[in-house]
């Protein structure tokens, strides 16, 4: 990689770049309905983004658009523009510019305002998605992955644990789907997931878990907000998860060396 | 001990200038869990304002006899007592709403605000600065109970005092409440959105920063 070439903004290009198939995807098969909520939220996130900027002067950052389709993607259905405008409005505050920006933040805000929307109408719908769209996942994947944007390890990891979930016949087929799409979107994000190596497979396989255990026991829940909630969990996890690794390698190289 | 005692003062800095839940950040676990309505939180506020103050004017009155060994002992002693006298009171006339707090009043005892100013301010001054010091910091804690109360009971119910406000949905109105508002995480949120209102109209509450970001910003390899 060539030094200089990389900074946030270049990663959030390159993250675009690997959704698009995802995204025209979806914006094929949903038509105008699926063009209207992009635009409403990308018209919200861009709205809180232009007042931290005016207000806090943090630099906006093209990320807003990844949080703007990941949300019009995943959200419950027939919210009306008020209740969207809210939730989106929330996620985007409380779980991302507060802490200073895209990069800064603890938890993917389109995360938080998918949980916030499911927590608070749970009397709306959840998305479902034909098989199609989940499937233009793996190609989002396959340009992360080669880029470097995306993870490899958390992809694996949580590739792993489903495949062993499918061969005990653990892991519905609609749960799959949708928690892979989740995966590419929300999860893998390089911001919120776990930053070491081992972290990273752990991250992945904690997501993968948490879907699989939630498919076969919360009863009820629909694909998508299974999805969201391993999401939240494991990326909450992750910062745990790189502590315990670093711990491990400090230990390991002070039994090796004597010495961190 | 202050030599003149500014009655004002005393009584006016702890609502917001040294609120105790939104600056010193005291007694949040009642603030959370009681504000579902407006009505419990106005009780609580009232009960909790009511021991605080006899419990400062009681322990200020002995406070040169009070061991300090056992210091702590004893102001429990008298904060539970006085606890258990406004607990009755409120099964024998508030059955309702004795319910609706259920453990939360008898855990005026053990909260940290109450035993915070008398430990602080009640030990080491005459009894009625306490007891204004004890009333003010009492309305502190309930203006910011009554203010997140009815703000979860106006979204998450659309009403105040359980009279309706907004017109509900499923009778004709336009109001969808927003049932996350009734779980406990939505008082978290307040709360903290509350503090940084605070925080920005009186700046000087502010934490200073733990760590100062670069200046400019290495693009990495």
């Amino acid at each position: 990689m060539i030094r200089g070439l990389w900074s946030r903004e270049t990663v959030a290009m390159v993250l675009l770049a690997a959704y698009l198939p995802l995204g025209l995807f979806w914006l094929w098969l949903g038509g105008v309905d699926a063009i209207g909520r992009l635009g409403l939220s990308a018209l919200v996130v861009a709205f809180w983004h232009l007042v931290f900027m005016l207000a806090r002067a943090q630099a906006p950052s093209l990320a807003a658009l990844i949080t703007a389709f990941a949300i019009a993607m995943l959200a419950p259905e027939d919210l009306g523009v008020f209740r969207l405008a809210l939730g989106i409005s929330f996620g985007v505050v409380m779980g991302e510019l507060v802490f200073g920006g895209w990069g800064r933040n603890v938890v993917n805000p389109a995360t938080v305002a998918l949980a916030f929307l499911g927590f608070g109408f749970p009397s709306f719908a959840w998305p479902i998605f034909d098989a199609p769209v989940a499937w233009a996942a793996i190609p989002a994947a396959l340009i992360g992955v080669l880029t470097g944007a995306l993870s490899a390890a958390l992809l694996g990891g949580a590739g792993a644990v489903a495949l062993i979930a499918l061969a005990a016949g653990l892991l519905p087929q609609d749960a799959l789907l949708v928690s892979g799409i989740v995966l590419v979107l929300l999860v893998a994000d390089p911001v919120t997931s776990a930053a070491t190596h081992l972290g990273r497979w752990i991250n992945g396989a904690l997501y993968a878990s948490l879907v699989v255990l939630f498919a076969t026991n919360w009863t009820g829940a629909a694909p998508v907000q299974i999805a969201v909630a391993a999401a939240l969990l494991s990326s909450l996890a992750a910062p745990l998860l790189d502590e315990k690794v670093l711990a491990l390698w400090i230990y390991q190289r002070r039994r090796r060396h004597g010495r961190t | 001990m202050a030599a003149q005692l500014n009655v004002w003062r005393t009584l006016t800095d702890p609502l917001i200038r040294q609120n105790p839940v939104t600056l010193q950040i005291l007694g949040i676990c009642s603030a959370l869990a009681v504000t579902t309505t407006l009505a419990t939180a106005l009780t609580m506020s009232i009960s909790l304002t009511v021991v605080l103050t006899l419990a400062a004017g009681v322990i200020s009155m002995i406070r040169r006899h009070i061991p300090d060994t056992i210091r702590l002992i004893v102001q429990i002693v008298i904060v539970a007592s006085l606890v258990i006298v406004i607990d009755q009171i409120l099964r024998a006339y508030f059955a309702e709403i004795s319910r609706a707090l259920s453990v939360y009043v008898g855990l005026i005892t053990t909260n940290c605000l109450v035993l915070g100013r008398t430990e602080s301010y009640a030990r080491h001054h005459a009894p009625i600065p306490a007891m204004v010091d004890a009333l003010g910091n009492g309305l502190g804690y309930s203006l910011i109970l009554i203010v997140i109360g009815g703000l979860r009971e106006l979204f998450g119910k659309g009403a105040l005092f359980g009279t309706q406000v907004f017109p509900l949905a499923e009778t004709g109105g336009w109001f969808t409440p927003l049932s996350l508002m009734l779980l406990a995480p939505s008082a978290f949120f307040l709360l903290g959105l509350l503090v940084w209102a605070v925080r920005s109209f009186w700046s000087e509450q502010v934490e200073a920063p733990e760590h100062t970001p670069p200046l400019r910003v290495e693009p990495a390899e």
